[in-house]
């Protein structure tokens, strides 16, 4: 992936703010609450009534459009979890059953010479996936010079917002991958899928992101020509707080540089929290020019991606 | 010569009593009340032509029921063997209980032999080798281990009793077959890592472990019985963690239901990562994870503690002793806890 950036990070979240407490009294949480709070959790974000996951999207795209980052878009990679609810009843008409959230971007910001991908096999990675598929078509496509990558989930009313005993939040995450230089240089993207595991319960889940993750951040750091001590960040996904002392051990890396800031405050935002994390370490001042970041996500599937970045400005 | 065998319902002490069959023994073992007793009686019947008689170690005079006068050996298997077990417990069963049959050692006149089946463990967090000698306290990984170390010490204080403390290895299968009978923190751990339900391994994979087959260590305590008193290791050629692991997901490899779910074979990592994880576990509601966690963790930091055992008294009073294939053990066991308790039927 050689001269490639990405930057113009942006996410949006569910509006209304509740504590995971309020959630359980809801009956929307299948753990008790204290146990989601021994692992980190506190808060999560979830739409209104009648929000969508394009509304998400379209305010994370906004937010990039009011600084500047929509020009000459020639491609938006839109990844999610929930393609689309398919409604009560029978069907006469399956257009009723398709959703292109994508082309709606597209067509609201104007966004007229960019062609649009879905993603929506790589489940809580997908927002990793995104990236991998943007560094593709801009190699592929000599010509293009940027592509927005979008990922947006909100769970349906009345679900749990638990998964794999992680607090959910709805929400969106927006960013620009291309030629031009910007915040990070994107070194590589590595992605591991065991589809045997396609439908692993929770404790599967649990069990085996150990040694994925292990093997995952090995990989996509060796393909950046790095071994893990080398990644002067970590940005993980908001999961339980132990899983990552467990992996730094594990990786040798030290924990003080594995950082999930927003685990008390915004949950598991299916594919986009690993974004929200980043853009706090970007807005920090703690990352500086040339420092690597990993940023390994785990999902259903099972799937496995990790990007490795390298600080530009 | 009459035989006491205490505990002699248990996995051990029924295999034991079978391979004493035609010799006059007593078996002692532990019922709530008459219906329990008879029904432990009849499924001794079919191990060995003896009276059964109701000792509850826990009790100021357990042995009420037994004529010290006729007895001239007792094999002193009965204990809690959890590695969870808790102080208390382990200390009125395994220490207290040890105590007792002492008590009652000394009054069997004609006792030729107090054998007390203990563990290698007793060696608690030592490193290194371990010689056929008495232990020093110098810590243990879990209250059972210490338990056996104080059982041992109770009984090698009294030099004037003939004592044989016998060390066992961990029994994961019956014979060189592989038949699984009885599930331990070996079965345990197997069941997680085919399910997927754990992919760490705790332990240093440099580690030997000591496991062995029940006709393996029956063979050996019948044998030892004859032999001069003192402290033998049954140890019957030691496999190291990661040998142990890669023979079992070889055998698990070969079950096409394994290998389409192309589940990793587990990372090594350090005891604080190991006490992490099952921590983090108990907080997961109700599945699977946390009480299969919660029977290996107790004997996890073992692992990260090699040892080797020396086994030359045992070698030298025991004629018949032959190194066992310990990595052949495990895949037939492994091969076994497949096809009759970890595959899932399909329809």
């Amino acid at each position: 992936m050689d001269g490639l950036y990405i930057g113009s990070f942006a996410h949006a979240l569910g509006a209304r703010r509740r504590h995971l407490r309020e959630s359980a009294a809801a009956g929307l949480l299948q753990s008790a609450p204290e146990d989601l709070e021994a692992a980190g959790f506190r808060w999560h974000h979830v739409c209104e009534p009648g929000g969508t996951a394009y509304e998400l999207a379209h305010a994370a795209v906004a937010e990039i459009a009011a600084g500047g980052g929509l020009t000459d878009i020639d491609a938006i990679v839109y990844a999610t979890c929930l393609p689309g609810e398919t409604g009560a009843g029978p069907v006469r008409d399956v257009k009723d059953l398709m959703d292109f959230p994508a082309g709606r971007l597209q067509a609201e910001f104007g966004l007229s010479r960019a062609i649009v991908v879905g993603l929506h096999q790589q489940a809580c990675t997908g927002a990793i996936g995104a990236l991998r598929l943007a560094g593709a078509l801009l190699t592929t496509e000599p010509a293009w010079r940027r592509v927005l990558c979008v990922t947006a989930d909100r769970f349906p009313e009345g679900a749990w917002y638990e998964q794999a005993y992680n607090l959910i939040s709805d929400g969106a995450a927006a960013c620009v991958v291309g030629r031009d230089p910007d915040v990070c240089r994107l070194l590589t993207v590595h992605q591991i899928t065991n589809g045997g595991l396609g439908r692993a319960g929770d404790d599967e889940t649990v069990g085996t992101y150990f040694a994925y993750t292990h093997r995952l951040v090995r990989e996509a750091a060796a393909r950046a020509g790095l071994t893990p001590a080398d990644l002067d960040w970590v940005v993980t996904q908001n999961t339980h707080e132990k899983a990552w002392q467990i992996l730094a051990r594990l990786l040798d890396v030290d924990h003080a540089r594995i950082w999930a800031p927003t685990l008390a405050d915004v949950g598991h935002v299916i594919s986009a929290d690993a974004f929200v994390n980043l853009s706090a370490l970007l807005g920090s001042g703690q990352a500086r020019p040339g420092q690597r970041i990993a940023l390994p996500m785990a999902g259903f599937g099972l799937n496995w991606q990790c990007a490795v970045l390298e600080v530009a400005r | 010569m009459t035989t006491l065998i205490t505990g002699a319902d248990g996995y051990l002490g029924r295999r034991i009593a079978a391979a004493l069959r035609g010799e006059d023994l007593v078996l002692a073992v532990r019922c709530a009340d008459q219906a329990e007793l008879d029904r432990k009686r009849a499924r001794l019947a079919d191990v060995a032509d003896a009276p059964v008689v109701p000792v509850d170690l826990r009790d100021a005079d357990p042995f009420a029921q037994v004529d010290p006068r006729r007895i001239t050996r007792i094999v002193h298997a009965a204990a809690v063997i959890r590695f969870d077990v808790s102080r208390d417990t382990a200390e009125r069963v395994n220490v207290a209980g040890t105590a007792r049959v002492r008590e009652f050692a000394h009054r069997c006149d004609r006792l030729d032999r107090l054998m007390l089946l203990s563990t290698l463990y007793s060696a608690g967090r030592r490193r290194g080798q371990v010689g056929e000698t008495r232990h020093d306290d110098i810590g243990f990984v879990n209250h059972y281990e210490w338990s056996k170390w104080a059982a041992e010490e109770c009984l090698l204080d009294r030099p004037e009793l003939p004592v044989s403390v016998v060390r066992l290895p961990t029994l994961i299968a019956e014979d060189a077959a592989g038949d699984v009978a009885q599930y331990n923190a070996f079965h345990h751990t197997m069941r997680l890592y085919y399910s997927g339900l754990l992919t760490l391994l705790p332990g240093d994979p440099a580690t030997p472990l000591s496991l062995a087959s029940a006709a393996f260590t029956v063979d050996a305590v019948t044998a030892l019985l004859a032999a001069p008193t003192g402290i033998y290791q049954v140890c019957p050629g030691p496999v190291t963690l990661g040998a142990a692991i890669d023979t079992a997901f070889a055998v698990f490899e070969q079950d096409p239901g394994f290998r389409r779910r192309m589940l990793p074979r587990p990372v090594p990592c350090d005891p604080a990562s190991f006490r992490d994880l099952a921590q983090a576990a108990q907080r997961l509601r109700g599945g699977p994870l946390q009480p299969a966690l919660a029977s290996v963790t107790p004997f996890a930091e073992q692992l990260y503690l090699p040892k080797h055992f020396t086994t030359d008294r045992l070698r030298a009073a025991w004629p018949g002793y032959r190194t066992q294939d310990a990595a052949a053990l495990v895949a037939a066991a492994c091969t076994d806890l497949i096809e009759r308790s970890f595959r899932v039927p399909t329809a």
